[in-house]
């Protein structure tokens, strides 16, 4: 059981892969967006790595155990204290019944992340624990966590003093410039050549108007197809309208001019059409990313996409633990 | 457009996307349908889930267990074996959903519009009308409330439904706001594109609008009825009555529902066939007007 004293900044429970199987009812899967370092630090505790664990973003919470247990930090470096002590990342640790964990804004990476033996307890709504922050749903009644609760957790076994190996962890960036992997379609069509190398050649900044729906892109204007302009009339007026349809997740949707990234809790369908799509194996930058940072996406095939989703996977393991 | 051959597009390393014509069209949506049926009822191996639309279908895979060619190669024989068939029936209720058109929250939705956002901003009823080639405001409501809609989706917004006109002479177009409104009431019925929508919640919107309803369609706490099994009133091939009710009416329903005592009018039973739907279709005049 962990007691919240401060929340943090929309700090929340998620599970992995998160509420998948409701995207006919208009369900995101919500999750962790670095889901690279979420199964690390499951893997650290010895969850299963999809266990449902904390997502902190930009700013830790404060939290006191009210019994001892094993847990793990990874992801953006948080500057963690217990009890006053600084706290390693990427290693198991035991605490005591009374301690607090505290931690504070983002030093290096946006997302930290908080596996505790056991996992979290909370209730298990259609299929899933995470949490849809905006839409009310899953995790703690529904929302980011908020101080005085105490957030439940499952018996579990942790051994402390575990390491993930460093050849096994994700390495941000220091300059502020991410390449990010990005598989073009399903509307690639509707952009001109020209506008395609312009995507591909542009360092496109994150809007501090993002959220975990959706990450805003700045950047120069898009240029069009015939088949933007020549459509029957239910597709809508703008060149980048199209007849509603289904977003994938990572979808890279074009609402009017402005691209947005379609992340872990996003709106599954509507009017824009979407000309790339960031795969599985490029969340994890995207989670660790701030506001006016940029990103130069690299064009890669589906193949490509996923064989990097199975190696990163395959280093979320226990082989990965030193 | 129905195309010959649906296309297939990937959605990055486990979404494909499926056309199968780029039109509102209650075939295509039966294909999409169908498909969805198919695909449940022989539970193709590493298809995660599909996500019917109007005309297309996003289907999400697990790439460990099945390739991208693979799978398309799969689901065009699902689809063609769909398609064989000499007709297709689909379950769908009917469920009358009260509403007051012109009402007073959209009016002041458009008015907050025009005075922050978008001075030139036609009021969306007139504008709506005028490029239908309707009379008036009122007209627009005799023809918009003068048909059954087919539910085609549930997205964007869990429980939000994208529908169609099942009336062909009740078929009208509008484009979407742009920029769009900051803000939208939670049962605000409007339209974008082909397409008519009820917002879930408050919130920002791009459709035109001129109506709303007091029976809410998303409800966490599922107080009603209808909401015993889920958190949303209505489910892909359903099919939605507006049901034209006055301020006096529309206020009386709220108070029910925010009690948990209002019934909504919902019949369970019936089947819709693209087969009759069609022979229905041939027999109108699709330029005629309400």
């Amino acid at each position: 059981m962990l007691e919240v004293i401060k929340p943090g900044l929309e700090t929340s429970i998620q599970d992995w892969p998160g509420r998948q199987g409701y995207l006919k009812c208009g369900f995101p899967w919500s999750g962790p967006m670095d889901h690279w370092s979420f199964r690390l630090a499951n893997v650290l505790v010895g969850n299963a790595p999809g266990a449902a664990g904390l997502e902190c973003q930009f700013i830790g919470p404060t939290l006191r155990f009210q019994r001892d247990g094993v847990f793990a930090l990874t992801g953006a470096d948080m500057q963690a204290k217990l009890d006053g002590v600084p706290v390693p990342a990427w290693e198991s640790i035991a605490a005591k019944a009374g301690q607090t964990l505290e931690m504070t804004f983002a030093k290096v990476g946006a997302r930290a992340y908080l596996a505790i033996a056991g996992g979290f307890d909370n209730e298990v709504f259609f299929g899933s624990r995470a949490t849809f922050h905006k839409g009310g749903l899953g995790g703690m009644q529904g929302h980011a966590i908020k101080a005085g609760q105490v957030l439940p957790v499952a018996a579990g076994q942790g051994v402390a003093g575990r390491r993930v190996k460093p050849s096994a962890r994700p390495v941000f960036v220091t300059d502020k410039r991410w390449q990010v992997e990005v598989c073009a379609g399903p509307n690639d069509d509707w952009i001109d050549e020209a506008g395609q190398q312009r995507f591909l050649s542009t360092a496109w900044k994150l809007s501090s108007k993002s959220d975990r729906g959706g990450f805003r892109l700045e950047g120069p204007e898009w240029t069009f197809t015939e088949r933007a302009y020549n459509k029957p009339p239910e597709h809508g007026s703008d060149p980048a309208n199209i007849v509603d349809h289904g977003y994938p997740l990572g979808a890279i949707n074009l609402a009017g001019q402005t691209p947005i990234i379609l992340v872990n809790d996003w709106p599954d369908g509507g009017g824009f059409i979407n000309p790339y799509t960031v795969p599985t194996c490029a969340f994890w930058k995207l989670g660790q990313s701030k506001p006016g940072e940029t990103y130069q996406f690299v064009q890669v095939s589906v193949e490509d996409a996923q064989a990097e989703a199975r190696r990163i996977t395959a280093l979320c393991a226990e082989s990965s633990i030193e | 457009m129905i195309y010959a051959e649906p296309r297939f597009k990937p959605g990055g390393d486990r979404f494909l996307e499926i056309e199968f014509g780029d039109e509102l069209n209650l075939e295509l949506n039966f294909r999409a349908q169908g498909l969805g049926q198919a695909i449940t009822r022989e539970q193709v191996k590493g298809v995660g889930e599909i996500a019917p639309f109007f005309s297309s279908a996003l289907v999400h895979y697990d790439p460990d267990v099945i390739g991208y060619g693979d799978l398309c190669r799969e689901l065009k024989r699902l689809i063609e074996s769909v398609a064989s068939s000499s007709d297709v029936e689909l379950d769908s209720r009917l469920i009358y959903m009260p509403a007051m058109y012109l009402d007073p929250w959209s009016v002041e939705a458009i008015d907050q519009y025009i005075e922050k956002i978008n001075p030139a901003k036609e009021r969306d009823p007139d504008f709506v009308a005028r490029i239908n080639g309707l009379e008036d405001a009122a007209q627009l409501v005799r023809v918009h409330s003068g048909t059954e809609y087919w539910v085609a989706a549930l997205g964007f917004w869990p429980g939000t439904p994208f529908m169609m006109p099942l009336d062909p002479r009740c078929r009208l177009f509008a484009p979407k706001y742009n920029p769009p409104r900051t803000y939208t009431k939670t049962g605000t019925i409007g339209m974008g594109g082909g397409a008519t929508a009820i917002y879930p919640v408050d919130g920002p919107g791009g459709y035109q609008i001129f109506a709303r309803t007091p029976v809410p369609i998303w409800d966490m706490q599922q107080k009603l009825d209808a909401f015993k099994e889920a958190p949303y009133l209505l489910r892909p091939t359903d099919r939605v009555r507006f049901v034209q009710v006055s301020r006096e009416e529309f206020d009386a329903i709220e108070r029910q529902c925010a009690e948990g005592t209002y019934r909504l009018n919902i019949v369970g039973y019936q089947k819709i066939s693209l087969k009759r739907y069609r022979a229905w279709v041939s027999t109108l005049d699709q330029n005629a007007r309400f």
